[in-house]
Order: C-alpha cells, then structure tokens, then sequence
C-alpha cells in the first residue's frame, strides 16, 4: 500500500501491515506442506499398491478448525477496533467542513460555512479532524485517495461521511474507483493538504466573484460564453452565469489542471477541450460546439484569465 | 416419487423468488415511503372476498384429488372445474381491482407504490395464470379418459396440486403484506 | 459375493443414441442423453473460454501501456462487463454443469438423469442465454455497466443502448436453464442412487454437486427477481431502481449480491468435489476425514447466504452491519481450510502420481490459498476500504476463479478425458501445458495485487503514467499472452487426444468410484448390473472383491 499520510491511512496500513504477516504465514504452511508432502510420499519407480489408508484423525480436525479460528478472531477484533477509529458515528449535529458532489465525471467541492464551491481540485488543511459529506448527482461514484485512506461510496439519493485528518501537506492523487460510465478511468481526485494559513488563504481568494476579463480578448471571450450556450450548464460567479450541470468556472484559471487530470491549464489546452470535448473525453456531457477559431480563442483565453 | 420431489424444490425457488419480491416491496415502503392516499385507495373488502375464493380452490382441488384417488372420475372433473373456476373468478377479481387503480392514476410507472404494488401482484397473478393452464390441460385430459384410473402418487394431479396449494399460501402472504399490516 | 442388481432403464428413450454415431449434427440437436449433453456443456464452455479470453487479451492490449489509445472507452466497457459475463455465467456455469451431468449419474450408477427431457432443455435454455447475450454485439452495442451492473448505471438514463436489455434477458433464460437442471441433479441424485449407497457412502463429487444444486436454487430466484424489476424499469419505466423517481440504488446491490456471493460458490464447489475424487485416486488413498470434507460443503453453502454485504462495505451501511458481514465471511474461511487441509492429508502417506490432472491439483492448493487469502484481507472492513475496487479485487476474483475454479475444471478434464473419449491425452504436452499456464497466470495476476495496493482502480479503460504502473500493466499483458498461448496448446491436446490418443481401456487409473466401471466412453445404456454398493469407493470394493475371488480359487 501507499505511505500513508492520513490518520485513517495509518490505521489500516498498520492493520495491513499485520494480515499480510499472518497471511504470509498460512500460505507459507501451506507451500511447505504441499512440498514436503509432494516429495516424502511421491511414487517410487512403478509401485503400483496403494498408500496407508488412514481416513480421518479427530485430533488432527480439531486443529484444522481451531487454529485459523483463532486466528480469525484475532482479526476480526482487530477489524472492530479499527473500524471504530477511522468511523467513529457521526452526531446529528455535526456539521460538514466539504460536501463532495460526484456527478459523471467530475467531482465538486462546497465549502459550506465559506459559501465556496469548487470542482475536482479539492483544497483541505493539515493537522484537524474533517468530516466530508459525500453525495451523487447521477450513479453511484467513490471517492478514494490512497495516501489518506478509506474510501466511501457516493450514493445518490443518500449521503455518507468521511472522516479525515491529514498529517502532511502535499499534493495527493487518488481516483473514482466506483465504475459510473464511459469515462470512469478520468474522473481522478487531486487533493491539496495545506496548512491552516495556506488553505484559508486559498479559501479566501476562492470565495471572490470571478476577477472581470482584463484585456479586449478576454471581454469579447466572457461576452461569447454568456451568449452562447455555456452559461447553461457552467457557473461563473459574479456573473449571470449560474448553471451547475458542468464544473464551476469561477477560478478554473487558478487550477493546475482540467479535466480531472487529463490535461494542465493552459490557453492552449482550453482551446482543444472547447472546440471538441468529444475527441478529448469521448462520452462527457459536454457536447461539440460549432464556434469559429476566433471565438474559441477568446473563450479560452478569457478562462484563463480567471485566476 | 421424483415427481413429488421436483415439484417441491421448483416451490422451493419459487418461494424465494417471491421472498425476494416481497422484501423489495418492504424496502421501498421504508426506503421511498409509499403515498399514503395511494396505500389506502386498495380495496381491502372486496380482494378478501376474492381471495377467499382462491382458498376455496385449494380445498376443492384436495376435493378433487380426493375423488381421483377413491376412483371417481366424476368427482375429480366435477371438483377440478370448480377450482378452475374460482381460480379464475380470483383473477376476474384482481383485474378489475388494477382497472380501479389505473382509473385513480395509479400505475406501474406513476409512483414508487404503484411500481411495487402492480410488480408484486402481478407476479403472483401471473403463477395462478400458469397454475390455471396446467390445471386446464388436465381437466381435458381427464376428460379424455386418461383419469379414470387412481395412479400412486396422483400422477401430474399431485403434483400440479402442490404447486396450487403453494400460489394460494403466497398470496395469504402478499394479501398480508400489501393489504393488511398497516404502513409498512 | 454381493449380488447384482439390474440398473433400471432410464424413463425415456434415446432418440439419439441408440442408433449409430453416424447421424452428424442431429444426433447433438435430439440428445437427452446425459452423457451427449454433458460433451455439449463442456463445449459449449470452451467456445465461451475462447470469446471471453480474446475479450480478455483485447483489453490487457489496451492496457499494456499508460494513456494507450487502441480501444475506445465504450468499447473498453463493454469489453469487461462482458469478459466478466461471459466467463462467469456462459464459461464456468456450463463448465460445471457439463461435469455434473456427465459423471453424477455414472457415479451414483444410474443410466441417465431423472428426467432426461428437462436435462436437454436446460442445456438449450443455457445455450439461448449465451447467444441473446452475444447478439448485443450485433443490435446496436453490448451491455457496458459490469458484470454486477449496478443501479442506477444500469438504468434507461444512463445506458441509453439496448445491451442492458440483452444482459437482462440472456442471464434470466439462462438462470431458468440452470434451475432446471439444478432440480434435475438433486432428483437423480436422492431417488438414482444404485442399492447401498447411502448418502454417506456417497462419492465427494456428488456431495459437492448435491449442496451445490441446493444452493443454486435458493441463490438464483433472487437474481431473477432483480433482473424482473430491472427489465420492468428499462421497459415500462417503473421505479425500483431510478435514483431520479424515488427508486433505491442499494436495493440491486442487495438483490445482485445475495445471489451474486452464493454463485461465486456455485463456481467453486463442483471443483472441489472433483478434486475430491482426484486426491484420491492420484494419492493411491481414500480420502482423509469424508464427514468433514461433506459437512464443510455444507457450511459453505449455509454462510453463503450471510455474507453478501461484505461487496457493501464502503457503501455507508454503518459499522453494525458491516462488523456481521465481516465475521461472516471470515467464518467461511474455516470450512474451506479444512477441505485444504484434509486433502493435504489425503496426500500424506500415498504414493502420489504426478499425472497432469494432479499437477493441477496440487497447483490449486498453493494459487487458491493465495486467493482465499485475499478473499481474507476484505473481509477486513479497514482493509476492504482501502482495497475495494481495486486491481487487489481483480486479483482475487481471478485467483479464486481461475487458481480454483479454473484448475479443479482442468484437473477434472484430464482426468475424465480417457472416459468420455475413451482415448489418453499427451501426458508430455499436458505437462507443458500445465506450466505454461501456471507460469503465464501468476504472471498476469500477481503484480495485480500491487497495482491496486499502488491505487489503481479496477474497470478504467487506461491510466495515467504514475510510477510503477507502467511497467506492471506491461508484466500482466505479457503474461495474459503465455496464458492465450497455453490456450492454444490446450486446445491441440484435447484435438489430438480425442483422435489419435492413445486407447485407454474402461479403467486406466485404477479408479475409485463406478464411472471407471463402465466402457470409455460408456455406451447408450452405462450400466446392466452392479453389486450392491458397501462402501466409499464403490468401484475399488467391486475390484478387490474380485481379486480375492481369483486369489482363492485361481493359480
Ligand atoms: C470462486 C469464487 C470465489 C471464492 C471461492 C471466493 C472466496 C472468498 N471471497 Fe471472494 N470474490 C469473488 C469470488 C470468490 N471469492 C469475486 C468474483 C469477487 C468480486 C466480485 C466483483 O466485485 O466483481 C469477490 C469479492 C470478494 C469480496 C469483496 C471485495 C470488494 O469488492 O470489496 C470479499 C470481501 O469480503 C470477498 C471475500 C472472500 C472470502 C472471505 C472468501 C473465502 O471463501 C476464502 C476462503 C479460503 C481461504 C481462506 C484459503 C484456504 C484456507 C486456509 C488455508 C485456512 C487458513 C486460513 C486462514 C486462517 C485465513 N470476496
Ligand atoms: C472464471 C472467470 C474468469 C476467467 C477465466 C478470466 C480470465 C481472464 N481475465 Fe478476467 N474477469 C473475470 C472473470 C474471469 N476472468 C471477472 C468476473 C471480471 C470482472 C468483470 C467486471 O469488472 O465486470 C474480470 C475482469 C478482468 C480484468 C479487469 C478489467 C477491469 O477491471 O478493467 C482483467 C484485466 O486484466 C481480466 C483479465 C483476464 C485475463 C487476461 C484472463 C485470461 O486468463 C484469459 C485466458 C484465456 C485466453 C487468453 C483465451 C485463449 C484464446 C486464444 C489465444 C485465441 C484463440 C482464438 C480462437 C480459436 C478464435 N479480467
Ligand atoms: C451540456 C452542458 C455543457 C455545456 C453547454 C458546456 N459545458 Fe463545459 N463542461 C460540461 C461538463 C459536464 C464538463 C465536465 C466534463 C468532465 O470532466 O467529464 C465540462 C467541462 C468544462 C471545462 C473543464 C473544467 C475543469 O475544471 O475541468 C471547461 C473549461 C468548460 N467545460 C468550458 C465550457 C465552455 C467554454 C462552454 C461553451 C462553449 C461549455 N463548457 C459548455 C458541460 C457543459
Ligand atoms: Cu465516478 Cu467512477
Ligand atoms: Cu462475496
């Protein structure tokens, strides 16, 4: 398993760590017994009678009945004991610090008590216990990052909780890993651990309105994706875009990367993804749109500019 | 002999398959909530008259077994028509209660109830359907004289019969299920 | 001298059989024969390995490098809900019931099935199953949401095409197939049985074939219920599973899993009843501890039916349910210990022979203990929600199944291969057969274990180029190439076998049980007469009652 940079991760790499001992150890019994017994009572030249008929030893079934049971009991305790760590019960007055929404592909992140919403690249601070909501907006998804841990099932129509506390900053990559479609394979986490200062700094900058469109290309670009259809599914804030069928839009210039990791944020990849979606991410809702290269252009570089 | 023991393992599955049935229909009473106005425009009155019926024809299909086996071939035709009859008075009856539902709007695709309700019974309706074809074909059979002699075991008769003593005790179920106990 | 007694001819005719094997195809298409049926089964599997395994190859080709283009992504989907379909449901189901029919009515020492007909409609049913599957291919896109096809994926807004529907109707034609025969099995085998052979005299095989048609029939209704309601929702709009309209996602995955667990069973207990047999006869030994070795069987089957959350675990059951689930299925892991361990014990103190059928069942004891053992690890919930839907799972399902299905079925076919044809296999390239695929499948499986340890989830069509996956992926498509290779080799083995084999004779491993007491292959009838049975090795008593008569009065 992957370092573990979570306490939850912690918790189940030390389990891991201590089943694969105890596994090891059966199979090792096994391999032994089948060589041992392989070679010590193999055929000896054409010695065609039989072998000494013993068929059964009571003692002996005792054993093959009590010994992985007690060792499976070691197990399932070790099991319950953890399971409790990593998922204590949640009360009914907790709040969520995120709500993560999975939809076919792509991932949002509301930040309730900051009123920000965000898509795929999901900021979190280091050192505290959070507790994530976890929704669906169409088929069931699940959300994994193996560095930090367990994973949870977005279900919809109900909500499951997650509970997390990273120990270290860093950039951690994780994955869908419930099949939700065509594009299950690109539908990746990224999730930023940082520290209190940091994430509320970023908090902060994300909970401004978009910056307005600097220069004429960048005008022209916000004009086009208002009047055509784009504000119907994407949401801009501070503007009369309000959709929230597609990714929020509001800083995607501020992101690393588009698409759930497929492609880093650039012009140049902004322009790619708008004038063919479908060769990009064959099967997401996004369709492919007639606009010219110059409107394209705008579009893209007025995206951008949204830092 | 093996006959028995086909039948009863095909009642097997079959009781599962409705087990299965069943607890969907509860499952989504607890998970989606059935409409209550929907739950309460069945018409409890008149499916237990019917389903008295459907009890009725368990005991004269016993009647006409009875016959079969102390050799009177009168008796079993005159018995297994009755239990043809009420069987199919049963579906008459289950007919007109779905052209009542479907008059107030309650349909398959409409709600989650009538999703569950329409799939449950409709299952069931379709199992005293086939046990009124099998039933039908030996009748005809019998009339064709292939009855007039007892056979140890009653022959397809007995096991036709488990089969119809097994769709009466699921609908007591289904009839308790969807009908009876209260906001499940 | 026991007496004999007449085994009673089968209820129905042959219509194919009696009459010469001259007659081509419509000998195959009129059978009711269980021994013709049981041939088609297994054929009719093997043509389904094929169609699966090339499946199978197209994607590891898709996935030997990272971002690889050489699939599309609908494609790819449809590619592993049907690989996984195929392999389960049209592979290793016939595979099963092939043996079944074929070799429980000649070990119990009737003349056919209880009811001939029906044996040859479930075949048919399961055959029909297979073919409306594989026409999705033709009616416009095969079924893409898994084998387990979970809701709402599953559902009219989001698999707009009509492979679902195929999906849908193909298992339920083919499910009733495998009801029918199922009941069929468990009549034979309570009302067929030739005099003395209680049920604990009963050979292993047809213990396991026994619980395992019981298990069928409880597991079964509850797949058929929940294709029903999925078909009700695809076509008539109803609303058991549409999230949208008030319907549940958890209520199929509940329905899917308490069949869906039991069938993994059902996949794997025929197998160990055949390498019940095998132990015995290739170790020169009855087998060690029969009552724990049946009763265990039984257990399995019971804890089947409590563990079907345990594929739930990161779902948000809460932690109760989770913990039952849990313990449940470790539990299962003491009954299938303890055939382990008894085999081995069978094997202590023979005089094993390394025929190729032993090779495989030996193998099994290493490659299955590996997959049982991670079958362990997700019992353990922590662990599970690390591991769930990872390549660790594409792992397990493929060490369970093709370490233990998978090698009890081949173990078995070379075994039973002299009786059906009547003719030995190539013990040399059997061999080689047998390490090419051993070496090719622990290649492609093993390193799974690490991708997903690594983080790679199961059922993408590709991967982005992080550290070790790369190279990984490329070690599984190799091996999946050895294994396709081996496929080839097997098939030549079975080819010339069949033709040019060497003949075996009625018996030529000295066997235990009273298939080998009739002709290779039997004729139309198996048997005239057989004395009554008084112990577990039927045959074996019939053999040495008859040395010791040529003992007392002969030479
Ligand atoms: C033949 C088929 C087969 C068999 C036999 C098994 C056997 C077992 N399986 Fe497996 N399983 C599958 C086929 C099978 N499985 C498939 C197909 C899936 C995936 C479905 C999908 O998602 O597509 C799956 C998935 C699966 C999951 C869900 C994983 C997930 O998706 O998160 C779990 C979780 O508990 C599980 C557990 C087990 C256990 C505990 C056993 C036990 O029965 C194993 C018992 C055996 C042993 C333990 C080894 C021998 C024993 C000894 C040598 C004794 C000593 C051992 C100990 C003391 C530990 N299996
Ligand atoms: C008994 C069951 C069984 C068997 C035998 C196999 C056999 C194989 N499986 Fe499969 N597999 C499953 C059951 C099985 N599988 C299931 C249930 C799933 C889950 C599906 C899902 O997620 O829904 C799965 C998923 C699965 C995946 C994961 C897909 C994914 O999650 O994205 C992969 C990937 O490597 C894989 C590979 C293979 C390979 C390489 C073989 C090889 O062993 C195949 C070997 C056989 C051959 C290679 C055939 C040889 C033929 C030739 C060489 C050509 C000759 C041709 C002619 C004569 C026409 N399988
Ligand atoms: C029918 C709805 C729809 C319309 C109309 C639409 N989009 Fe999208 N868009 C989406 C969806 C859904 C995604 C997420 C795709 C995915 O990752 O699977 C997306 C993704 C994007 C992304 C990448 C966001 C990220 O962070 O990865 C950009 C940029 C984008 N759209 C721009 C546009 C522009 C510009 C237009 C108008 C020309 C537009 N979209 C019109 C639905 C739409
Ligand atoms: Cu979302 Cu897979
Ligand atoms: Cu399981």
């Amino acid at each position: 398993m992957n370092r573990p940079f979570s306490f939850q991760a912690e918790r189940i790499s030390r389990l891991f760590h201590s089943f694969n001992v105890a596994a090891a150890a059966m199979l090792g019994l096994v391999i032994l017994l089948v060589v041992y017994i392989s070679i010590r009572y193999r055929r000896r030249g054409n010695d065609s009678g039989e072998g000494a008929q013993v068929t059964g030893n009571n003692l002996l079934e005792a054993l093959m009945i009590g010994l992985p049971a007690i060792l499976l009991a070691g197990f399932f305790f070790a099991s319950l004991a953890a399971q409790r760590a990593i998922a204590p019960p949640i009360g009914p007055d907790l709040k969520p610090d995120v709500i993560i929404t999975g939809h076919q592909w792509w991932w949002e992140a509301d930040y309730p008590q900051a009123k920000v919403i965000t898509a795929n690249e999901v900021h979190l601070p280091v050192g505290r216990r959070l507790l994530m909501e976890m929704r669906s907006a169409d088929v069931i998804h699940d959300w994994w990052v193996p560095e930090l841990g367990n994973k949870t099932d977005l279900v919809p129509g109900t909500s499951n909780y997650l509970w997390l506390t990273i120990n270290k900053p860093g950039l951690y990559i994780g994955a869908c890993s419930e099949f939700c479609g065509a594009q299950h394979a690109w539908m990746r986490i990224k999730v930023v651990g940082e520290n209190e200062k940091a994430f509320n700094g970023w908090l902060a900058a994300n909970a401004r309105t978009a910056l307005p469109p600097a220069d004429s290309l960048a005008v022209r670009g916000a004009a086009l994706f208002q009047a055509k259809t784009c504000a119907s599914c994407h949401r801009i804030g501070g503007t009369p875009a309000v959709a929230k069928v597609g990714p929020d839009l509001t800083h995607v210039g501020s992101r690393n990367y588009l698409l759930t990791g497929m492609l880093s944020t650039s012009e140049a990849n902004l322009m790619a993804w708008i004038s063919h979606p479908q060769q990009i991410k064959p099967g997401a809702w996004m369709p492919d749109f007639i606009l010219s290269r110059d409107s394209v252009k705008a579009i893209a570089h007025y995206l951008e500019s949204l830092k | 002999m093996e006959n028995k023991t086909m039948i009863r393992l095909v009642v097997g599955t079959e009781a599962i398959f409705f087990l299965c049935l069943i607890m969907a229909f509860v499952y989504m009473a607890y998970h989606a909530g059935f409409e209550p106005h929907q739950r309460s425009s069945l018409d409890i009155r008149t499916t237990g008259a019917y389903t008295v019926l459907l009890l009725g024809s368990s005991l004269t299909l016993m009647l006409a077994e009875r016959g079969y086996r102390k050799g009177s071939p009168r008796g079993l035709k005159g018995w297994l028509l009755t239990t043809l009859v009420l069987g199919g008075l049963f579906l008459f009856g289950q007919g007109r209660e779905y052209l009542r539902l479907i008059h107030k709007n309650i349909t398959l695709s409409g709600s989650v109830f009538g999703t569950s309700f329409f799939t449950l019974t409709g299952f069931h309706g379709l199992h005293v359907l086939i046990g009124l074809i099998v039933l039908g074909i030996i009748l005809l059979l019998a009339f064709l004289g292939d009855y007039d002699r007892p056979k140890k075991g009653g022959g397809a008769l007995g096991t036709a019969a488990v089969y119809w003593h097994f769709v009466d005790i699921v609908w007591i179920v289904v009839f308790i299920v969807v009908y009876l106990l209260p906001k499940i | 001298m026991a007496k004999s007694i007449k085994i009673p001819d089968p209820i129905a005719p042959f219509p194919g059989l009696g009459a010469s094997t001259n007659q081509g195809l419509l000998q195959w298409i009129s059978a009711v024969d269980h021994k013709l049926i049981g041939i088609m089964y297994l054929m009719l599997s093997l043509v389904f390995l094929l169609a699966g395994g090339v499946i199978a190859l197209l994607m590891r080709v898709q996935l030997a490098l990272p971002v690889n283009h050489f699939l599309s992504p609908e494609t790819y989907n449809q590619f592993f809900t049907m690989h996984g379909t195929t392999m389960i449901f049209f592979m290793a189901m016939p595979a099963v019931f092939g043996f079944s029919v074929y070799f429980v009515p000649l070990m119990i020492g009737a003349n056919d099935m209880a009811f001939p007909r029906l044996n040859a409609f479930g075949f048919w049913l399961t055959f029909f199953g297979g073919l409306l599957l594989y026409f999705s291919f033709l009616a416009g896109g095969a079924p893409d949401a898994g084998w387990f096809n979970y809701a709402p994926l599953n559902g009219k807004n989001y698999s707009i095409g009509p492979g679902i529907d195929y999906y849908a109707m193909g298992l339920l034609v083919s499910g009733i197939g495998s009801v029918v025969t199922s009941v069929n099995l468990i009549v034979t085998i309570l009302h067929y049985r030739v005099k003395g052979m209680a049920l604990n005299k009963l050979p292993l095989f047809v213990w396991m074939v026994l619980v395992n048609s019981f298990l069928l029939l409880a597991a079964f209704p509850s797949l058929n219920a929940a294709l029903a309601m999925l078909l009700l929702d695809r076509q008539l709009n109803a609303h058991f599973f549409n999230t949208a309209n008030g319907g549940s996602a958890l209520l199929w995955q509940h329905l899917f899993w308490i069949f869906g667990h039991p069938e993994v069973y059902i996949l794997i207990l025929p197998p160990f009843g055949i390498l019940s047999e095998v132990f015995q006869v290739y170790s020169r030994k009855a087998i060690f501890g029969y009552p724990f070795v049946a009763a265990s069987s039984v257990a399995i089957a019971l804890l089947a039916f409590g563990v079907w959350a345990h594929h739930m675990f990161a779902a948000g059951l809460g932690n109760t349910v989770n913990d039952f689930f849990s313990a449940s299925s470790m539990l299962i892991g003491i009954p299938t210990g303890v055939k382990v361990f008894n085999w081995l014990a069978t094997m202590y103190g023979g005089k094993i022979r390394f025929t190729t059928s032993m090779l495989f069942a030996i193998a099994f004891l290493v490659e299955f203990t590996i997959g049982g053992l991670s079958g362990i690890a997700f019992s353990i919930v922590p662990i599970d929600w690390q591991l769930t839907d990872t390549y660790y799972v594409v792992a397990h399902i493929h060490y369970v199944f093709i370490g233990g299905t998978i090698f009890g079925l081949l173990s078995g076919l070379f075994y039973w291969f002299p009786k059906m044809t009547g003719r030995l296999t190539d013990e040399r390239l059997g061999k080689w057969f047998f390490w090419l695929f051993v070496i090719g499948f622990n290649a492609t499986f093993l390193v799974q274990h690490v991708l997903g340890m690594k983080g790679m989830p199961r059922r993408v069509y590709t991967y982005p180029d992080l550290p070790g996956y790369g190279l990984l992926n490329f070690i599984s498509t190799a091996g999946a190439f050895l294994m396709g290779i081996s496929v080839l080799l097997l098939l030549y083995v079975i080819r010339t076998g069949a033709r040019r084999g060497r003949p075996a004779g009625t018996d030529p491993w000295d066997g235990y049980t009273l298939e080998w007491a009739t002709g290779s292959p039997p004729k139309g009838k198996n048997f005239e007469d057989l004395p009554v049975v008084s112990g577990r090795r039927a045959f074996w008593d019939m053999k040495q009652r008859e040395k010791n008569k040529n003992t007392q009065y002969g030479e």
